[in-house]
């Protein structure tokens, strides 16, 4: 018993953990770098949270009704019921009603002709004409099926219509609600760990090389490789502080469901902090100064939260483009966080993910350690 | 004026002097536009779809030709003896189509008939899309076996404006244009501001008979240089790659495109004089260039969809406004009645960045 005592105690002296505990005195000491920790992160969650939201709703529509009958303003009725549409003016003609929708007033416009009913005693069929401002292609395609379900309500309640021989009832499944922002936040968490990550172990590499105490550093008795790993460690405790804050956000103010093994998820968060770690530390070796470095990882950080799927889907983007986000650590992570937390699954859905991510973690980090220690020789 | 000229040319000569800031300013901007504009797009198509037939009858297998005949669908053959539950929760396919036993013979006798469909709603706006699409695919299929039975009472013709083809690049190619302006051009007018404090430069300048505003838009002036060059490429590259057309009366779009590179220009120029540490300076543009301008400008999603808690701070934040003035210039070309509020808005805080650049500036005294 004392024996291992006095391992233990010996392993907290060594060589490792007196640096290890230098570096953790150093970021504390370093307010904007404990800030960039701590309060960033939570702030950057909330903000993406609530300012990100794909719903489509609040569409302003107008109307041409050149018919006048209560059956038109019924089905005018019957377009602004859902939250989809919001009625924003009628008009006298089409073309009036046009130059609304170019100038930006409108998003939709639907015309209803004059012989809606006539036709329609006839047993004809009236044609109800729909412009729709397009520039936003999801938008577009969003409201014109909006557009659809309501003439097809209408057509079940006329009076006679035939009932359609085949119909499709659909099930919305994981999230029956189509809550946005569980799919924004589980996608944004592995962009912000890999951006205050590498921020963060960029900042405490640079500073030895810009202040010249890299020196020092080989002065001491420890090897190389201490170095490295000293360097390391601080940094990837602190940083996993940081992801269970932002896991307690994501869970008490976005709800978002943890249905799946937390751990799995914390394990995940690890091999992205590793990566965000072994980004920083290798920017960090190509930089002479923290605004260069700071600078590199504006080109850097972009593409690699925009090609991850976190925001938008990967099957919507090129088809060449795809297979690269392969490579993408945040991609991996977010397929993880996903899967476990809102669909909650286990790691035999997973493991080629987390597998990924581990790897990809190795090789940023292995890249990195072996370029400083190559700095330090 | 002639104190300006020269703090412009020194300016410009400092950049040229500085590969880094070089290719900051010009290429990887451009890289970044093409490869991020073209990439990002929320309208899936081919959605992998799984269809379990319980039914196996000639019609059954008509209606799931329907799908695979389907652009928006790519369908994936089901396992024996697997679930379609199982795929989904492994993620291989986003939607599960089940065709009932007796689906053709109740069809044949006149019965209506349901199919389900499972949507993975992870994310939502896919499942709505995957919805609408498989709707489409059954409307369709219930046209051809049926036509006598479906022909309604009220149906719908669609015109789509100013983007026929839906397509996702017309309307992020823009959006990406702006937040490239907003991050870039602010960066190098905040390093050159900084730079001045952080290696004592400034001293020269408090001692030189240059006054306040003559400094501060001699250093705008050189920054707009660089960042018109930016914006001049880009449109270039929407012309081009992103297969756009200038659709109406340019002068907006010229007009709001100076003020804008002023507007953030002066923004960096007011972040770089009031942070005399150039990291620091770099690190707060990028939270008020970057972050804000993605989030609070309706680039990929729409800005009434934020919180009024939030959104008042977009009216703030100048890429909201000048990402409608381009989108409007390239989409609907809708003029100065359509954007003629957003190019004074950008105008506005534009002054506002310059009086508070300026009022951090004026005493061009050393601090203390």
């Amino acid at each position: 018993m004392d024996r291992v005592r006095r391992l233990v105690a010996g392993r907290f002296r060594g060589r490792f953990w007196a640096l290890a505990l230098k570096e953790l005195r150093q970021i504390r000491r370093d307010r904007r770098l404990t800030l960039s920790l701590i309060v960033t992160p939570v702030l950057q969650v909330l903000l993406f949270g609530f300012a990100l939201d794909s719903e489509v709703r609040n569409l302003r529509l107008g109307v041409v009704d050149e018919s006048r009958t209560p059956e038109s303003r019924a089905l005018i009725s019957t377009l602004g019921e859902n939250a989809t549409f919001r009625l924003a003016g009628s008009y006298a003609t089409p073309t009036v009603m046009g130059e609304a929708l170019a100038i930006g007033r409108l998003d939709v416009g639907v015309v209803i002709p004059y012989d809606f009913v006539r036709r329609r005693m006839r047993g004809q069929p009236a044609t109800v004409q729909v412009l729709l401002n397009a520039a936003n292609a999801n938008t577009a395609q969003i409201s014109q099926g909006y557009v659809q379900d309501a003439i097809a309500r209408l057509n079940r309640d006329l009076v006679g219509a035939p009932a359609a021989p085949v119909e499709l009832r659909a099930a919305y499944i994981y999230n029956p609600g189509l809550v946005n922002v569980w799919f924004i936040v589980t996608g944004v968490f592995g962009t912000l760990i890999i951006l205050n990550g590498s921020l963060v172990a960029a900042a405490t590499m640079i500073r030895e090389k810009e202040r010249g105490t890299v020196e020092q550093l080989l002065m001491t008795p420890a090897s190389a490789l201490e170095v490295v790993a000293a360097k390391l460690v601080p940094v990837f405790l602190l940083l996993m502080i940081m992801v269970v804050l932002v896991l307690a956000v994501a869970a008490l103010v976005f709800h978002v469901p943890f249905r799946g093994n937390a751990l799995l998820v914390l394990a995940a968060c690890g091999g992205c902090v590793l990566t965000g770690i072994g980004v920083g530390t290798f920017i960090s070796t190509f930089a002479r100064s923290a605004n260069q470095t700071l600078l590199i990882s504006f080109f850097v950080n972009p593409p690699l939260a925009m090609l991850s799927g976190g925001l938008t889907p990967i099957e919507a983007m090129p088809k060449w483009v795809q297979p690269v986000t392969l490579l993408n650590p945040i991609a991996h992570f977010a397929k993880i966080a996903r899967s476990v937390l809102v669909k909650g699954a286990g790691l035999d859905v997973v493991y080629p993910n987390l597998l990924a991510l581990l790897v990809l973690a190795a090789i940023f980090v292995g890249v990195s350690a072996w370029r400083f220690r190559r700095q330090l020789g | 004026m002639r104190r300006i000229l020269a703090q412009v040319r020194k300016e410009l000569t400092q950049i040229r002097r500085d590969p880094l800031a070089l290719a900051l300013t010009l290429v990887l901007p451009l890289a970044l536009v093409a490869l991020m504009g073209t990439s990002v797009s929320l309208t899936v198509t081919d959605i992998p779809i799984v269809i379990q037939d319980l039914d196996q009858t000639p019609l059954s297998r008509q209606y799931a030709d329907a799908f695979r005949t389907s652009l928006m669908f790519h369908v994936v053959t089901l396992p024996p003896a697997t679930a379609p539950e199982a795929l989904l929760a492994t993620g291989r396919v986003r939607a599960a189509v089940i065709i009932p036993e007796h689906f053709g013979r109740e069809i044949r006798r006149g019965r209506p008939t349901e199919t389900q469909l499972l949507v993975d709603a992870t994310d939502g706006n896919t499942a709505r899309l995957t919805r609408g699409g498989a709707g489409q695919v059954t409307q369709f299929f219930a046209r051809q076996i049926a036509p006598e039975r479906t022909r309604v009472p009220v149906q719908t013709a669609t015109r789509l404006w100013f983007n026929p083809g839906r397509e996702s690049r017309k309307f992020y190619g823009p959006g990406f244009m702006v937040l490239a302006l907003s991050i870039f051009p602010p960066v190098l007018a905040a390093l050159a501001m900084s730079r001045e404090a952080e290696q004592q430069t400034i001293l020269q300048v408090y001692v030189s008979s240059i006054s306040a505003h003559e400094y501060l838009l001699g250093k705008i002036l050189a920054g707009m240089v660089t960042g018109l060059t930016q914006c001049l490429l880009s449109v270039g590259l929407l012309l081009t790659l992103f297969g756009l057309s200038l659709a109406g009366d340019p002068t907006p779009l010229i007009v709001g495109s100076v003020l804008f590179v002023f507007c953030v220009v002066a923004f960096g120029s007011l972040v770089g004089a009031a942070i005399p540490n150039q990291a620091a300076a770099v690190q707060a543009v990028g939270l008020g260039g970057y972050l804000l301008s993605f989030l609070l400008s309706g680039l990929i999603f729409p800005i009434e969809n934020i919180p009024d808690g939030l959104r008042w701070i977009s009216s703030l934040v100048q890429a909201r406004y000048y990402i409608v003035v381009v989108r409007d210039a390239f989409l609907q070309g809708g003029g100065w009645p359509a954007v003629w509020w957003a190019v004074l808005a950008i105008g506005a805080i534009g002054l506002g960045f310059y009086a508070l650049a300026w009022r951090a500036m004026r005493r061009m005294q050393v601090k203390a």
